[in-house]
């Protein structure tokens, strides 16, 4: 017999960004910011999404408005920097903004909270505030518009942002962070190549899933972990065939956000903890390692433990017809699920690309125990339901080569 | 007559969990410095951290216990402001800290419950979170750790010769 859902003796769950998705829903920018008293702001994007002209459809937003654009600032790097963080806060105080807009995937999106930190609590050095909880002051007025449908950064309450001199990822917590509004327009992912599309879906399945297998799990994590995982069933290899299809990238858009909302709260396990190592030592774009590494973290769960076993045999309903699904017992569930996920890496691989191993991805195999070494150290160690030492973390990497 | 309700309500001070509570932290504390002493993993997962580094495991208005780190030396220093730790571990208030001492919830249910939270660099809570399960295993029998850890270690000769250390270490230091 399934097992029954429990509910936790305690939790407690917190998301204040307001969402606006919809068609046209960009032309909400400018009320947005009148409501919450600004009206000059700054951008802040890349040059792959202004040279894609989705700027152009921000801008134009503001067309009629009493709002004026403080500044634009595209140089935001790959990997969001403190560099960068330092140039744009001053741009801002130079041109006296009152507001931030960031309009891009990840990083653009922790470059700005980056920003927002130096700005608010007025300060010179944004390494005094690494960590968790560090944050006294509120913060400016923040509008989020994301370019790609995968990292949920929208609505969590954390930024990673690198430090070059000192060769270090700073990783920034805390719920004074979370922009006031996310806007979801399915104009600002149209224009994103079918291999990113793939590999920022996988990215957010990856979330959903480990927000929900994860022991911080609760009632309200998990309604949105299942509502993004059936909105990611059912549109990601549309997504990755036909990326002009608004309806999906709307759908798959909102399904990024329902997942950063659930794992910002239930937090992630041992899969992202190898793909930030993985990330950060060989380079792999962060939703290709989930995607890669997600059947493997739950083949080792379920090697481990048999409550958390039942728990990924549970998802399997996502990823079937009811009455195929009531069909398999109920010990053979979990397999089942993993069986589906690697179907989909399978699927997107012939149509896009996307590398089903490590090495595929560039990985070399002298890598693997310094990732291992790494990924016991991350964050999301903490937040696995089981006990993980860098052997067992070598072994699904391993694996997963 | 005026109402109760308009008079100053002091709360109850909960004496007995606080200084409970405080009696816990100091034998983590000394649990640690033991711990540093005699086990080679946790000798080796401290030494990762900076060579000059405080960590603070305290309560929101409550009791605290620091932990200091200089050079090779690790050393337990009490109830201190943890104003200028290098990294916090901070549980929200006096009922959790209660609960969790007393093995009614474990230290990683603390964690996924939110019941406490981390002021400071993640990887270093990382590395504090192991070293604490190790001095945890030389506090406690085995069959209470289940109620603290996540896995049980194997009792051996040696965790019994450490426990032995660690409570003569903790004995001398209550009346020293």
């Amino acid at each position: 017999m399934q097992k029954k859902e429990e509910c936790p003796k305690y939790y407690e769950f917190f998301n204040s960004v307001k969402i606006i998705s919809g068609y046209k829903a960009l032309d909400n920018i400018a009320s947005e910011l009148d409501m919450l008293g600004a009206r000059k702001p700054i951008i802040i994007t890349d040059k792959g999404v202004s040279q894609a002209g989705l700027i152009d459809h921000v801008v134009n937003s503001f067309g009629g408005t009493q709002v004026a654009i403080g500044a634009l600032y595209d140089d935001t790097p790959v990997d969001s920097s403190i560099v960068a963080v330092n140039e744009i806060a001053g741009i801002y105080r130079q041109q006296e903004c009152d507001a931030i807009i960031a309009v891009g995937g990840g990083s653009v999106i922790d470059t700005a909270k980056g920003v927002n930190i130096v700005i608010s609590e007025e300060a010179d050095d944004l390494m005094k505030f690494t960590g968790n909880n560090r944050l006294t002051k509120p913060m400016k007025p923040f509008i989020v518009v994301p370019t790609t449908a995968g990292t949920g950064s929208e609505v969590t309450m954390a930024a990673v942002i690198a430090n070059p001199a000192r060769n270090v990822k700073m990783q920034f917590t805390s719920p004074l962070i979370l922009p006031k509004v996310a806007i979801l327009d399915p104009v600002m992912t149209m224009s994103m190549p079918p291999k990113i599309t793939a590999a920022t879906a996988m990215d957010a399945l990856t979330h959903a899933v480990e927000a929900y297998i994860g022991p911080q799990k609760n009632p309200v994590s998990d309604a949105f972990a299942f509502s993004a995982i059936e909105l990611i069933k059912a549109n990601i290899i549309d997504a990755a065939k036909n990326g002009k299809d608004r309806d999906v990238r709307l759908a798959m858009a909102n399904a990024s956000l329902l997942a950063g909302i659930s794992f910002s709260n239930s937090m992630v396990g041992i899969v992202h903890a190898l793909a930030h190592a993985t990330g950060g030592l060989c380079h792999v774009p962060h939703g290709v390692a989930n995607a890669i590494l997600l059947p493997h973290g739950l083949e080792f769960y379920i090697k481990k433990s048999p409550d958390i076993a039942a728990r990924i045999g549970k998802l399997l309903r996502f990823f079937m017809e009811p009455e195929d699904y009531a069909k398999i017992p109920v010990n053979e569930r979990e397999k089942n699920t993993v069986a589906a996920i690697r179907d989909i890496n399978d699927s997107l691989n012939t149509l896009c690309g996307l590398p089903l191993t490590l090495s595929q991805a560039g990985v070399t195999k002298d890598k693997l125990e310094a990732i291992a070494s790494a990924a016991i150290n991350d964050g999301a160690i903490a937040f696995c339901p089981v006990e993980v030492s860098s052997e067992d973390a070598l072994e699904i990497l391993k694996a997963a080569f | 007559m005026r109402s109760k309700r308009m008079c100053k309500i002091v709360p109850p001070e909960k004496w007995l969990k606080t200084q409970i509570t405080r009696l816990c932290l100091y034998f983590l504390g000394m649990g640690i410095e033991t711990a540093y002493k005699n086990v080679p993993q946790a000798k080796r997962e401290m030494d990762t951290l900076p060579d000059q580094f405080s960590f603070c495991f305290n309560v929101v208005n409550g009791p605290s216990m620091m932990i200091l780190k200089n050079g090779h030396t690790v050393r337990y220093v009490g109830e201190k402001e943890a104003y200028h730790a290098d990294l916090e571990l901070v549980l929200k208030n006096i009922e959790f800290a209660y609960l969790m001492m007393t093995g009614r919830i474990s230290t990683p249910d603390a964690v996924y419950h939110n019941r406490q939270f981390v002021r400071g660099n993640l990887a270093y809570m990382m590395t504090m979170i192991r070293v604490l399960n190790i001095a945890q295993t030389l506090l406690f029998p085995n069959f209470l750790l289940r109620f603290y850890i996540k896995t049980v270690p194997r009792l051996t000769m040696k965790t019994m010769v450490n426990r032995a250390k660690a409570y003569a270490n903790a004995t001398i230091g209550l009346f020293a």
